[in-house]
């Protein structure tokens, strides 16, 4: 892990000491620079599902067809998604990358805002820049709050933060699922309706990571939350944009597909013995 | 198999990985699980080894390294109900969580004083190893919870003077440990403050170094040492010898006067070491640099300087003769040419070394027949290790 725990403890420390020895400055910073660096990942997830919203209704034709035949069903999902140029796991490497982001920065304001002997020996080795060393130690106060302690709840800028962790992610989760839509039968979709439950799951999961680890880290995933929001209104209307093309792009493929399908139906055609009225049909039409 | 139910599945995976790394990951940062390490006291009356680490304090017998049984009047070994003997060990409970990092002061002939981390003061019978006050008496009710103690308290005829870990130093009544006074400093105090004619001086991590008036608290004077400084300053021949984080060791006067500095490679954290007969001063940095230096009149003259130890030398090195003893955090202990600091040879012990060493001699009391240093390291299978001094040969080992 050093080889990202360092860096990012070297980063931290030289944003404090460069933005007035403000730690909470600092962390936003780092989240910023942090997000920007992500964001090609982000990006890349949006992507993802747009493109499987996409080829939901092509992927509920093969269902029904191949409903009795697994294999053959998975060797036709898997070949429309190398058609569209899916990666049906597309979406979930992104928000796995960001875990070890998460440790990492855990680690690194644990690291920078060292409070015990120990901890303090353990920043010696990480800070790549020169001179830096004479930043230390970082001021890990806020709002009277201790960067370095969870939250505690008998401190009313704790709850807050807590609540601004909870409403953020909540919010963040809310604009960038897609609304679910109704199935032909009527009924609700379920994976829509999933996506929209992880909107339940993920503030509560937020809240007792923060109650669970550090303010600092609270404090982060505050800002990346508010980071996400502006991203996602972003996204979004690039997204329209992205779906017409998209759209665009899967008639193309129908057609080519369809071009493809056309000649063999033609050869199919003339192998059959013609009827012979048809025969006279043909003869009295000459 | 639905499309709803694959990709519901595809979720759940997301959610179940996600937790994975989340746990395994985090579990990969490196923290470090105790904030401070032990601290050794041989008990000069005895030559019995005091030890204060995490959980407990124990006394040790320093011929064998096991722990002192506790006698009756006439010397014979006290049992428990189901007939084992008893040991001195000081059995403390959890509730409130009690870590010790600090040495135990004498509060009279048969009473010692435990500061403990969470900023107690714990008042223990000797001849018993029985706790009289528990949980102990809370210092300055009025100061936040993680304001802890890391290091040792000065103790003298009326006060303790306490340094706290967050900010400040304390003076506390030693009859009822009321507030005497408080001097602020903007971070912690994390060295034992030490006396000379009714003054305090210590070192705060906000980067100064403090004379304070031991009777009323008032700072006399300040200067600056350009970056934390988190080791006990040594007095020699009316000047204060003391690194910092700024890279630098300092000379400086007993007015408050920097008279010279020496540039390091990396933090210097632990306390020189000063070779009186010949007025030559050792001191080690974070990198694993050790500094030999002249400091004969006001100046301060570098010998050599050598890369003895791949990681920080926290420990006070220990002179003997023309070697000196180096230990550091890549868990050896160095003994070295004192002319030059090449390796003679080294020990390895399965912790990492940041507790200052100490050396035992032997005497009327002290029963052993030749110097002991005792190293403590941060594992537990060897809290405690006795080597002989002059060949490095282990003597015994304590483990928990």
């Amino acid at each position: 892990m050093d080889f990202i725990l360092n860096p990012f403890v070297t980063l931290l420390t030289w944003l404090y000491a460069t933005f007035g020895n403000n730690m909470v400055l600092a962390i936003f910073v780092f989240t910023v620079l942090v997000r920007l660096a992500m964001y090609p990942l982000m990006a890349r997830q949006l992507r993802s599902s747009i493109e499987m919203q996409q080829v939901q209704p092509k992927l509920k034709e093969i269902q029904e067809k191949y409903k009795n035949d697994r294999e053959k069903l998975a060797q036709e999902q898997m070949k429309l998604y190398r058609e569209h140029g899916i990666n049906p796991f597309g979406g979930c490497l992104p928000i796995l990358i960001q875990f070890p982001i998460w440790a990492a920065i855990l680690g690194a304001i644990q690291f920078a805002l060292a409070t015990t002997p120990t901890h303090l020996l353990d920043l010696s080795g990480r800070l790549l820049i020169p001179g830096l060393g004479t930043t230390i130690p970082l001021d890990n106060r806020f709002l009277g709050m201790n960067l370095t302690q969870p939250p505690n709840l008998q401190q009313i800028p704790a709850i807050a933060l807590l609540a601004l962790v909870a409403v953020t992610t909540w919010y963040q989760m809310k604009i960038s699922m897609p609304k679910p839509q109704p199935t032909a039968d009527g009924k609700p979709d379920q994976a829509a309706a999933m996506s929209q439950s992880m909107t339940t799951i993920l503030p509560v999961m937020y809240v007792f990571l923060s109650l669970s680890y550090t303010i600092g880290l609270s404090i982060y995933i505050l800002v990346s939350n508010l980071i996400s929001i502006v991203q996602t209104y972003i996204i979004n209307r690039q997204r329209k944009a992205l779906q017409e093309k998209m759209e665009l792009a899967s008639v193309a493929i129908d057609t080519k597909n369809k071009a493809k399908e056309l000649p063999v139906a033609v050869k199919e055609k003339d192998k059959k013995p013609v009827p012979q009225a048809s025969r006279r049909k043909a003869t009295k039409t000459k | 198999m639905s499309f709803s139910s694959v990709v519901t599945k595809r979720w759940r995976v997301a959610l179940a990985f996600a937790l994975l790394a989340l746990v395994v990951l985090v579990g990969c940062v490196p923290l470090p699980t105790d904030p401070s390490w032990a601290s050794i006291t041989v008990l000069p009356e005895t030559g019995q080894i005091m030890l204060g680490f995490h959980d407990r304090v124990t006394l040790l017998d320093v011929t064998t390294g096991q722990l002192v049984p506790l006698r009756n009047d006439s010397g014979q070994t006290r049992v428990d109900g189901q007939g084992n003997p008893l040991r001195w060990d000081i059995p403390i409970s959890n509730n409130p969580p009690t870590v010790f990092y600090s040495a135990p002061v004498r509060r009279d002939e048969n009473t010692l004083l435990f500061p403990t981390f969470q900023r107690r003061i714990i008042e223990v019978d000797i001849r018993n190893a029985q706790v009289l006050n528990p949980p102990g008496t809370l210092i300055d009710e009025t100061i936040t919870a993680t304001n802890h103690i890391v290091t040792d308290v000065l103790a003298t005829e009326d006060a303790l003077y306490i340094p706290l870990s967050e900010r400040n130093l304390i003076a506390v009544s030693r009859i009822d440990y009321s507030v005497l006074w408080t001097f602020e400093t903007r971070y912690g105090v994390w060295v034992q403050p030490q006396m000379i004619d009714d003054m305090l001086y210590f070192t705060s991590l906000d980067h100064n170094f403090y004379a304070v008036d031991a009777e009323t608290g008032r700072e006399i004077w300040q200067v600056s040492l350009g970056g934390a400084a988190p080791g006990k300053p040594v007095f020699h021949e009316g000047y204060f010898y003391v690194g910092s984080f700024a890279n630098r060791l300092y000379k400086i006067s007993l007015e408050g006067r920097i008279v010279a500095d020496v540039m390091t490679n990396d933090w210097v954290w632990g306390s020189p070491a000063i070779a009186t007969e010949d007025e030559l001063l050792y001191v080690g940095d974070s990198s694993g640099w050790l500094y030999a230096l002249d400091i004969r009149g006001d100046g301060m003259q570098l010998l050599w300087q050598r890369q003895v130890a791949t990681r920080v030398i926290r420990a006070t090195p220990i002179i003997d003769g023309n070697t000196l003893i180096v230990a550091s955090r890549d868990r050896f202990v160095y003994w070295l040419s004192r002319d030059d600091g090449v390796e003679t040879f080294r020990r390895e012990l399965r912790g990492e070394i940041y507790a200052n060493m100490v050396v035992v001699e032997p005497s009327e009391t002290v029963r052993i027949p030749e110097p002991y240093l005792l190293v403590s390291s941060q594992a537990r299978e060897e809290l405690l290790v006795a080597y002989s001094l002059a060949t490095g040969e282990v003597q015994w080992r304590y483990n928990r």
